[in-house]
């Protein structure tokens, strides 16, 4: 378990470009914490880092948010339980078809549906700290998400030195 | 005349309705799901799809009867193409595909949002407006504003960069243990609460067009909720909910809510109008209904403010006709192949790519 630290709506949001700039195609990044733990700014971060054409807003209420890059084919999803009846809704999101590997996926509220999520995945869970201090939990399981977070610290050391 | 049968399936809301020359109104149902994911406190996105399969032919014979009408009596037949719930769009667009076939009447796929902005053309009295005017679109999944220089010409000037409006009410609301949806339940506890018992934030974006709404939603949250501090990380992640504190006055925290979000929304559209010589702001959507947001529009700007009618602020059909209208004298037509489009930005191009 790895702990991370922002101080900051702004710092989230950089750690989120950070990461973005690293997923590729069957990468899939859960997210947990609160109402205001600062999942969609790390999103949004992601969205830029990612290169996505539009920018990442809440999926809350469509549930599923689909967004492309100039360059390459792969899709980026960015799916949103917040509203999702019981973990069983999921499958009529399509969540199979989501990640089946063909692209890169994001969630929100991803402890809502955890009975249906891939077992190798990076899991980032928020902590409230204070007025705007968050503790970001990291975990990562399975050899792709492992060395999918030892390039996301190695891009903040270097960031940071 | 021109007669258009339009149906709406784009999220919890089964509807079909029948428009005169985009103004009159034949008849406009609307079968609702709200009840269906209230009592269940979530959506389930395969019951909503197969509440509209269920319904939509009933909405649809329903529409046709109040109407009075043949399908022979009809021009065309229009449809929401997106965006919204990929399986609740599917259900319309199918459905419509269908009947286009069926009866050989010409298709129109339409922009959900679109016809939130086509709502005003639905009020009494409403008269055409000279371009450009500023339209804003508030509703539980979109915030957008938009510079309007013409019939089907929208430039996109803003909009949130986290959550929508509405579901910022949503969300609130649920955490204060209100009925869903959140926003007439908001308005209601407002009306016994002081707006300065708390100070939340007005967000500043990096443009004057964009509103935020996160900000608010974490502020209110942490006034609100029980601090971390109070329980362990891991009862914490046990919970769904955060838990609220006892000395919480929920009119109060409503009132401050509702204060701090028309303000941001009150601020992007006065921003919008001013610098772009709008001769009107055209307000639909869901939260269009919120009385504080009318009257502080009517306050702060010096605009003709129009809004529809209260039964056509959330979902309906009746919006989808009357921009259809439009479309359909411009000339234009969809085939019968369209697709359902769950993102679908209202922008200059919206029907070139149609």
């Amino acid at each position: 378990m790895i702990l991370l630290r922002s101080n900051s709506p702004a710092a989230t949001s950089r750690l989120g470009r950070k990461l973005g700039a690293l997923l590729t195609a069957g990468d899939v990044v859960c997210l947990s914490g609160g109402l205001g733990a600062g999942k969609t700014c790390l999103c949004r971060g992601i969205g830029v880092g990612y290169g996505a054409q539009t920018q990442l807003t809440s999926p809350s209420y469509n549930l599923v948010h689909e967004h492309r890059r100039a360059q390459y084919e792969t899709r980026l999803y960015h799916l949103d339980c917040y509203r999702l009846g019981n973990p069983q809704a999921a499958q009529s999101l399509g969540i199979d078809d989501i990640l089946d590997g063909s692209g890169a996926v994001i969630i929100e509220w991803a402890e809502r549906i955890e009975p249906f999520l891939p077992s190798e995945r990076l899991w980032i869970d928020f902590d409230i700290r204070g007025e705007s201090r968050r503790d970001l939990h990291c975990q990562a399981m399975g050899d792709r998400h492992i060395s999918l977070l030892a390039d996301f610290l190695r891009a903040l050391e270097s960031d940071a030195a | 005349m021109t007669t258009i049968l339009a149906i709406e399936t784009s999220c919890d809301e089964t509807a079909a309705a029948i428009i005169s020359d985009g103004r009159t109104i034949h008849a406009n149902i609307v079968a609702s799901q709200i009840d269906l994911h209230a009592q269940y406190g979530g959506v389930f996105p395969e019951v909503a799809s197969r509440a509209h399969t269920e319904s939509i032919s009933a909405v649809v014979g329903q529409a046709m009867d109040e109407a009075d009408l043949e399908y022979s009596q009809l021009d065309a037949i229009a449809v929401t193409q997106g965006p919204g719930l990929v399986g609740s769009l599917l259900v319309g667009v199918g459905f419509a595909k269908g009947l286009a076939l069926a009866t050989g009447l010409p298709l129109l796929g339409i922009n959900h949002l679109e016809g939130h902005v086509y709502s005003q053309w639905l009020a009494d009295g409403f008269c055409e407006p000279a371009f450009p005017i500023i339209a804003m679109i508030v509703s539980g999944g979109h915030s957008e504003l938009l510079l309007m220089r013409g019939h089907g010409r929208y430039q996109r000037l803003g909009g949130t960069i986290d959550d929508a409006a509405g579901e910022a009410f949503d969300k609130v609301g649920r955490t204060l243990g209100l009925p869903f949806p959140g926003g007439p339940a908001i308005e209601k506890a407002a009306q016994c609460g002081n707006a300065s018992a708390y100070a939340f934030p007005r967000a500043k974006t990096d443009s004057a067009y964009d509103v935020s709404f996160s900000g608010l939603k974490t502020a209110v949250m942490r006034a609100v909720t029980l601090q971390p501090k109070d329980r362990s990380h891991r009862q914490r992640r046990a919970e769904n909910h955060a838990q609220l504190r006892d000395d919480v006055h929920i009119p109060d925290v409503a009132a401050a809510f509702q204060a701090a979000a028309t303000d941001t929304l009150v601020n992007a559209a006065y921003c919008g109008a001013r610098d772009h010589a709008a001769s009107a702001l055209f307000v639909s959507g869901g939260v269009s209904a919120n009385k504080l947001l009318r009257d502080k529009l009517r306050d702060r700007l010096e605009l003709p403010i129009h809004t529809p009618p209260l039964f056509l602020c959330s979902d309906n059909a009746a919006m989808i006709g009357a921009a259809a209208h439009f479309r359909y004298l411009a000339g234009l037509r969809s085939r019968l192949d369209i697709e359902a489009r769950a993102r679908w930005m209202l922008s200059e191009d919206v029907y070139a790519a149609g």
